[in-house]
């Protein structure tokens, strides 16, 4: 009997959808084989009513719906992950590829004394082995990672070319359970969050399904209105290459490289963008790639699925005209 | 103030690595100090100019001793001196970790050290694990991908992005921090700090562990892109095209 643990991460109440695509790209390898089954903790006060009709396969959502776990706390949710892996009897945990996967897996790896495998995606090989892939050197190679111990962890990025919003939750039956409260909680320990903001109205580039990035061809901070409107357009978040973002023009939030956040979106819109090896190690798992470049020799072609070769001051007007035409008509 | 810095060397960005025979060949490959280390090791060096008289930045370093001349320019930086550690075979970054606990306990005696920086991540293979496995090893405080950083001699407040928002923090000595690019600008050497770091130490400090590997490396396989770029005449039938791949909306 194989048993997985997924962690459901929320902020400010919501489950995210990183963690919610993880569990059910868990319930499609578990299918894959019997005798496996698939439980959830969610950590922090949340509606479980928002999970209805989401996840897909069947298993327990244990939830921990105290105050204490509203913050993500570190000390406390390793601990309430340990206790829970140990009350389950888990022998895999998963967690969506965040910051804060990132912070607690190393943590939990030594801990547990538990392979760690970070940032990987994982397909049907998996099986064989535990596996998973990873890309190396800014994206020259892809190295695949397996694990030595008995205990595993993995922390995945959703594949943009596999769909999961469409995974079936017909049939599925998940139950829920709280959690009773844990001793330790009323323990002050550190480091403490003291609290959050969250940048309102903006959607992060890394969790947007459609990205629209600039890259120094856009010319000015100014010239990124034009990116927003076709963000807003399309629902999408707005990225960066390296020197928007060392220039100024866009926050270090937005930027997407090597030194930035790794994204997998449905769709990515490069502008101006010349796609060196440091940018393009992160959008290797991103769906469909569209480049608008004035050098139609710019190695973000090798890349793109699509291609324009002109000047973004005149093609993405255009763009956003017939994204407009196009929205007036559905 | 005792602060310590993990640092770690890449191939820096305008290496050629390429594959013979279907195995990597990294012989064309200039190693350099680890780009998200300069912003750890610079935070280290603000600190001792803060507190000065009693600060020593000391520097870790887990590589073949070919990795003095990148120490060489982190103590040109400002670090005091330097450690070189010597991997196992095939480190993993838990191997490194445990090296890194035992190379600092060795070091500062029962005490640990009030501070120790590291790098969000190494640019080579992007694990993101070192840090935190070291700060768990030592049973210190601790906080990944940092981008601000305020101390009083009593607490650390400290910033982090998470998706879509910042997470402000509270954290007391001692304490490790991994560094995200932008926490800090890290400064150019000058002639005189390279010439005055030819005089501090660089010592070798042999570690032996017994534990395995936590993970293996099975295969390293070039990415074979296999995309080819449809290129079109105008936005009209760019609009066309995604919305026939439904990937609009
Ligand atoms: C250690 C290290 C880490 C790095 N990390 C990152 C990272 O995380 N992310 C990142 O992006 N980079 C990173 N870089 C930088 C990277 O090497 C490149 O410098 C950067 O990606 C280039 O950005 P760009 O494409 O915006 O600019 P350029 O390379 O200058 O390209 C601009 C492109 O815009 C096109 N263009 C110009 N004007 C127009 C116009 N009017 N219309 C249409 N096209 C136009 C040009 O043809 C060109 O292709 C890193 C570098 C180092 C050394
Ligand atoms: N071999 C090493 N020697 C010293 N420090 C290291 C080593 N490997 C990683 N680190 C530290 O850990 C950080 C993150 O590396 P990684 O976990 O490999 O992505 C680096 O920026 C360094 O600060």
């Amino acid at each position: 009997m194989k048993i997985f643990l997924v962690f459901l991460e929320q902020r400010e109440g919501i489950v995210k959808k990183a963690s919610i695509d993880t569990w059910n790209l868990v319930q499609e390898l578990a299918a894959l084989y019997p005798d496996t089954s698939v439980s959830a903790l969610l950590a922090g006060p949340a509606d479980i009513r928002q999970l209805d009709g989401v996840l897909a396969g069947q298993g327990v959502v244990y939830h921990a719906n105290e105050e204490a776990y509203r913050l993500c706390n570190p000390q406390h949710y390793t601990r309430l992950i340990a206790d829970t892996m140990k009350r389950v009897g888990a022998t895999t945990l998963f967690f969506a590829d965040t910051a804060l996967s990132r912070d607690l897996a190393p943590r939990l790896s030594v801990r547990l004394q538990a392979s760690l495998l970070s940032g990987c995606t994982v397909d049907e090989a998996w099986w064989n082995g535990g596996a998973c892939q990873r890309p190396i050197y800014s994206g020259a190679a892809i190295a695949s990672f397996a694990p030595c111990c008995p205990l595993k962890i993995y922390t995945i990025i959703p594949h943009a070319t596999r769909s999961f919003s469409s995974a079936t939750t017909s049939g599925s039956r998940i139950t829920f359970e709280t959690l009773e409260p844990s001793l330790h909680t009323s323990e002050e320990l550190f480091p403490q969050v003291r609290c959050i903001a969250m940048h309102k109205g903006v959607r992060d580039v890394a969790e947007a399904t459609i990205v629209v990035a600039g890259g120094r061809g856009m010319g000015s901070a100014e010239g990124f209105a034009l990116l927003e409107e076709l963000a807003r357009l399309l629902g999408g978040a707005v990225g960066a290459s390296r020197p928007v973002v060392d220039e100024g023009w866009r926050p270090h939030a937005e930027q997407i490289g090597q030194t930035g956040k790794t994204v997998a979106p449905a769709l990515y819109l490069a502008c101006a963008i010349s796609g060196t090896p440091q940018h393009l190690a992160a959008i290797g798992s991103a769906g469909t790639i569209v480049a608008i470049n004035r050098d139609p020799h710019a190695p973000i072609f090798d890349v793109a699925d699509y291609g324009i070769v002109g000047d973004v001051h005149l093609v993405l007007p255009k763009l956003i005209e017939e994204l407009q035409e196009f929205l007036k008509k559905r | 103030m005792r602060i310590a810095v993990c640092l770690c060397q890449v191939p820096d960005t305008s290496s050629v690595i390429s594959f013979v025979g279907g195995a990597i060949d990294l012989s064309r490959v200039n190693e350099v100090m680890n780009p998200f280390d300069e912003y750890a090791l610079e935070e280290a060096v603000r600190f001792k100019e803060r507190f000065e008289g009693s600060s020593q930045v000391t520097l870790f370093c887990v590589a073949p001793s070919s990795a003095r001349e990148m120490l060489r320019k982190a103590l040109a930086m400002g670090g005091d001196r330097a450690f070189l550690l010597s991997p196992t075979e095939h480190s993993d970054p838990f191997q490194t970790a445990l090296i890194l606990s035992r190379a600092i306990t060795d070091v500062y005696g029962d005490a640990l050290p009030d501070l120790v920086f590291c790098g969000k991540h190494s640019t080579d293979f992007q694990s993101a694990q070192v840090p935190l496995m070291l700060a768990e090893l030592l049973g210190m405080e601790s906080v990944g991908a940092i981008i601000k950083l305020e101390a009083s001699l009593a607490t650390i407040q400290v910033e982090r992005e998470i998706e879509g928002g910042i997470e402000s923090l509270e954290v007391h000595y001692p304490a490790l921090f991994s560094v995200e690019k932008g926490l800090n600008v890290p400064r150019k050497t000058t002639i005189k700090a390279v010439m005055e770091a030819r005089k501090k130490p660089i010592d070798f400090l042999s570690i032996t562990i017994s534990t395995s590997q936590f993970v293996s490396i099975t295969s390293i396989k070039p990415l074979v892109k296999e995309k080819k770029c449809r290129f079109l005449p105008d936005t009209q039938e760019l609009v066309r095209q995604l919305a026939h791949e439904h990937v609009l909306f």
